[in-house]
């Protein structure tokens, strides 16, 4: 498939591996792409994680969605540049991975993860175990190709109601299809959780802009909490999204996040926004 | 034969675990009884689960292996005793009745699937697996 170790995949070296243990790698993000949010950088550290993982279990499990304790957005990367990554493994086994980890440009982190959980899953049900053995050879060795992955289309959310500086509900469509569906998973096609939370933090922005402290100012996440993933989402489904203020000062807003399909939980989460620079 | 958990541990344990419980499930303290069934009172599901044990260990500095629960109600049973086509044996539910003895004797079904064993599980039941995980630390 075209799409496979292309479309979704966000690392391009792996320079250090001690299955199981720790990992060094590193991802250009190209320059065509235009946007590289927060939590695609997460994403790439994640990944980094998963293959650590999945070579100390031979490739027969893979870790899938989870949860992130605590994921520290300390400053913003842009295409063009090339993210360090490393992740050091706490624990992994049949069931899950615990790790944590960082990406840095020039020496400086600017995403830390801390206690993540990935919960392990038979791999043949998303890949070729065989093209994923290949795959991390590729990234031992030459490295995969550069400029592999294209960009993400936006995704709009509409607004189903919402009080101004207070809580949103949105509906997020997922699309019916898209690239990384191709990569993400070759044999079973989930919404990445980081794309979704990527949709949230953008909700969020826009409330904690409504909050009179903030009027103004520019704004960033500085980290998320607790966010889990509870349920994977296919290709076409509606989820509803909603985001509420939960305290705020003048330097930072605290604000849940959740998301449902279906009527059942999808996913939950805080992010803290703060303010930057005046705008 | 461990030493039985006397109601005084579980209830030195409890305010933090029922914490911890809802910190991981996201309710409030005030749902979180030590007898609730976490998976059909709190809508606790099997990722809550990974991430309590994980809040668990880090907040009382105890190892706690995935799947320990069941393999401990097992002990010295050997596994094609206590289960079998997916289904706990007669001798494995008397087992995990005596394991799970905050459990009230109504809500372990004949037959009962090992799969469905979570849903047994209370907040009493994650108190004892840390006053188990604390005394197997204290006796290394």
């Amino acid at each position: 498939m075209a799409e496979r170790f292309r479309a979704f995949s966000f690392v391009d070296r792996i320079t250090e591996l001690d299955p199981g243990v720790r990992a060094v790698g590193r991802y250009a993000i190209p320059v065509p792409v235009g946007r590289f949010p927060a939590s695609l950088v997460a994403e790439s550290v994640g990944q980094l994680a998963a293959w650590a993982s999945m070579a100390k279990l031979e490739f027969r499990r893979r870790p899938v969605a989870g949860l992130a304790g605590q994921v520290d957005f300390l400053a913003a990367a842009s295409p063009g540049e090339t993210l360090d990554l490393e992740v050091h493994i706490n624990t992994c086994d049949d069931d899950a991975v615990a790790y944590g980890g960082s990406a840095s440009i020039g020496g400086e982190r600017i995403v830390v993860l801390a206690d993540c959980v990935g919960p392990m899953l038979p791999i043949e049900e998303f890949d070729d175990p065989a093209a994923l053995r290949r795959d991390l050879e590729t990234l031992l060795g030459p490295g995969a190709p550069a400029g592999r992955f294209s960009g993400v289309a936006a995704r709009a959310t509409n607004i189903l109601d919402r009080i101004p500086g207070e809580r949103v509900r949105a509906e997020l469509r997922v699309p019916g299809s898209a690239p990384f569906f191709g990569d993400h998973f070759p044999r079973r096609p989930v919404f990445p959780g980081t794309l979704l939370l990527d949709s949230q933090i953008e909700l969020a922005l826009a409330l904690a802009r409504e909050l009179p402290a903030f009027a103004g100012r520019s704004l960033v996440p500085a980290c998320v909490r607790d966010v889990k993933i509870r349920a994977f989402t296919p290709p076409g489904q509606v989820l509803e999204l909603r985001v509420e203020v939960l305290e705020a000062d003048a330097d930072r807003a605290t604000l849940s996040l959740a998301a449902r399909g279906n009527g059942k939980p999808v996913s939950t989460g805080r992010v803290e926004i703060v303010s930057g620079r005046a705008g | 034969m461990q030493k039985e958990i006397t109601t005084e541990e579980i209830q030195a344990v409890f305010p933090k675990v029922a914490q911890i419980i809802a910190d991981a499930l996201g309710c409030d303290i005030d749902q979180v009884k030590p007898e609730v069934p976490l998976i059909e009172g709190l809508d606790a599901e099997s990722i809550d689960f990974l991430d309590l044990i994980f809040r668990l260990e880090r907040a009382f500095g105890v190892k706690i292996p995935r799947g320990k629960i069941v393999e401990d109600a097992r002990g010295d049973l050997a596994e094609a005793d206590f289960e079998q086509k997916g289904a706990v044996t007669e001798i494995g539910l008397k087992r995990l009745k005596e394991f799970l003895s905050e459990v009230p004797a109504d809500r372990f079904k004949t037959p009962m699937k090992a799969a469905d064993i979570p849903k047994l599980f209370t907040p009493e039941t994650f108190c004892k697996v840390v006053i188990r995980a604390q005394r197997a630390q204290a006796a290394a």
